[in-house]
């Protein structure tokens, strides 16, 4: 089996067990909470103080839960494979259309936070790296250290006092221009780089030292066309790799930074509908999210495949 | 290639890096003696004087119920600092027992238990929690079978990692000719280096467990207010955010100093690790 297959066919298998977990658990947790299932989302619909015993009843007939418990599972994955996520308990929306509209505002957040994080990270290890130990590099760890021990609703909250509420060059929330973008990405990006620079400072560190580097300069190459030709390629290895994982941390760092910016995005849904018990919307949120980190785990898999022909050998032996 | 260096005379003494120290001891003590220190109670309001700034009575100043800042973040400390813990310390016990028994038992415990870690690894990291709190309502427990659960699969790979490499040794392989049981052998031989291995796990894990804890906290999934947390404090503060600065800043900071004590600490047991393997 081509390596590219097998990752593919792996993250594929891991998209579908997380899928399956998650509608499990959810399943399991609707019905085995203390309670009748039909009266809290007659709760949920309707509001507690208007719920009567006939509404429950409604429900109970309407959703179906007065069969056999283990028909009611079948029936909830079956939907569930054929896409069919059920309406939101609070809007009545169909649950797929809620997840179109705020996946769109995850998706540019995570890449523009993603490309941001890179386009600072990149410099600033490399210069590190080529005088290790020097002012750059021990202001750049401290730095990173720092930020890293932050979590990102405070890293957030500093930049809102910094930039909204003191010099007031930006909006603080919400989303309705480009300019309300630029906080939450800087965050994103900022937790991202906190972590990248250290692993391209290494990797720059590491090629430098390379046996093949020594014998470039011995073959008469300078250090610019030495790194060039040698060292870029070399260095990029772990570098992608890790950038690529990276993408799926996206995935876990965005609810928090988009519950705080209030910006639409899946961690803001999933968080609202978790407030509200919102069970559906729970679900596809969940799910989206789950689907995304496989997602961006099957790009970091093809990505080191890509770049580094050994370990694509490696795995097809 | 560097030659071996010659120590004369009795080799320098390795510090332990004492910020990381102080820090994590400052507040270990914060939770342990504090809250008996600051006998304010963190939930008394007083609606009349609301986001006071600092003075003697109240020297981190007064909340948007007029509760007293200083007592609230003192008196969360336990709640913080406690409860990433006993997460860190649940993850590291069924981890390693789950590692010890991939690595000593049958082909088949092994499979199964790697697969469950591999789905572990395969949620991002706080969904879990999210959801488990979402679902059970906001406390203690969710929170701690949440980030137990995504916490453990580093320690049962890394504890079925050494334990292999160590029942390879040639001191096992001496200690099962000499007859001792696999108990012994497991407790005297192979249990000691996985925790030492492990050491760095648990503290940088408790620096994430508190991050975590702090923002579910945050997002109002983990402790309920009137619950005097960290991250649940901040959440409540954060609509005054312009008008009282130097009250946010206070939780903020208690996070910031706790999980940068435990990253440093994390980072010097690895080298210490690292130096004691190295080491003849």
């Amino acid at each position: 089996m081509s390596p590219i297959v097998q990752a593919v066919s792996t993250r594929a298998l891991q998209a579908l067990l997380t899928a399956w977990v998650l509608a499990t658990l959810c399943f399991a947790f609707v019905h085995a909470l203390p309670g009748d299932t039909a009266l809290r989302i007659a709760a949920a619909r309707v509001g507690e103080d208007r719920v009567t015993a006939e509404t429950a009843d409604r429900i109970r007939r309407e959703e179906g839960l007065d069969r056999p418990i283990v028909v009611q599972y079948g029936d909830w994955i079956a939907r569930l494979a054929v896409a069919d996520l059920g309406r939101s308990l609070v809007s009545r929306r169909p649950v797929t259309d809620d997840l179109a509209y705020h996946g769109r505002f995850t998706l540019g957040l995570g890449a523009i936070g993603w490309l941001l994080s890179y386009a600072v990270a990149l410099p600033i290890g490399v210069l590190a790296g080529f005088r290790p130990e020097g002012w750059v590099d021990r202001l750049s760890t401290a730095v990173s250290v720092g930020i890293a021990s932050l979590p990102s609703f405070l890293v957030g909250i500093g930049l809102i006092s910094l930039f909204a509420l003191t010099l007031r060059w930006l909006p603080p929330a919400g989303f309705r221009t480009g300019a309300h973008m630029v906080l939450p990405a800087v965050t994103l990006a900022l937790g991202l780089a906190a972590f990248s620079i250290r692993i391209i400072r290494n990797a720059v560190v590491e090629v430098r030292s390379a046996f093949y580097m020594t014998f470039a300069r011995i073959k008469g190459l300078g250090v610019r066309q030495a790194f060039r030709s040698h060292g870029v390629r070399n260095a990029a290895i772990p570098v992608a790799t890790f950038a690529a994982l990276q993408f799926a941390y996206v995935v876990d760092g965005f609810v928090v930074i988009e519950t705080l910016f209030n910006y639409p995005g899946l961690g803001e849904l999933l968080v609202k509908a978790l407030l509200a018990r919102d069970v559906p919307v729970i679900m596809g949120a969940g799910l989206m999210i789950g689907l995304l980190y496989a997602a961006a785990n099957l790009i970091a898999d093809l990505v080191c495949l890509t770049l580094d022909p050994r370990r694509a050998a490696q795995a097809a032996a | 290639m560097t030659a071996p260096s010659v120590t004369l005379g009795r080799p320098r003494a390795r510090r332990f890096p004492s910020a990381s120290l102080a820090l994590v001891g400052a507040m270990t003590a914060l939770a342990a003696v504090g809250p008996f220190l600051v006998a304010t109670d963190p939930n008394a309001q007083d609606l009349l004087r609301v986001l006071e700034p600092a003075s003697w009575a109240q020297p981190l100043g007064t909340d948007h119920l007029g509760r007293d800042v200083l007592a609230r973040v003192v008196h969360g400390a336990p709640r913080s600092l406690g409860i990433a813990l006993l997460c860190v310390l649940a993850a590291s016990g069924v981890g390693v027992a789950l590692g010890l028994a991939a690595a000593y038992g049958t082909r088949l415990a092994d499979a199964v238990i790697m697969r469950l870690s591999d789905l572990m690894l395969a949620f991002p990291g706080i969904l879990l929690a999210l959801l488990l709190s979402g679902f059970l309502g906001g406390g203690i427990v969710p929170m701690l079978i949440g980030i137990k659960l995504t916490l453990w699969p580093q320690f049962a790979r890394m504890a079925r990692a050494v334990a292999i490499g160590v029942l390879q040794e040639p001191h096992v392989e001496a200690a099962e000719l000499a007859g001792f049981s696999k108990h012994v052998i497991l407790a005297r031989h192979v249990l000691p280096p996985v925790l030492r291995q492990t050491m760095t796990l648990t503290t940088l894990g408790l620096g994430s467990a508190v991050m975590s804890i702090s923002a579910l906290g945050f997002l109002g999934l983990g402790l309920q207010p009137p619950t005097p947390e960290w991250g649940a404090m901040i959440n409540e503060l954060l609509p005054y955010l312009s008008e009282a600065p130097a009250q946010m800043a206070a939780p903020c900071l208690a996070i910031f100093l706790a999980v940068l004590g435990f990253t440093l600490a994390g980072q010097a047991v690895a080298d210490e690790t690292v130096r004691s393997e190295s080491a003849p």
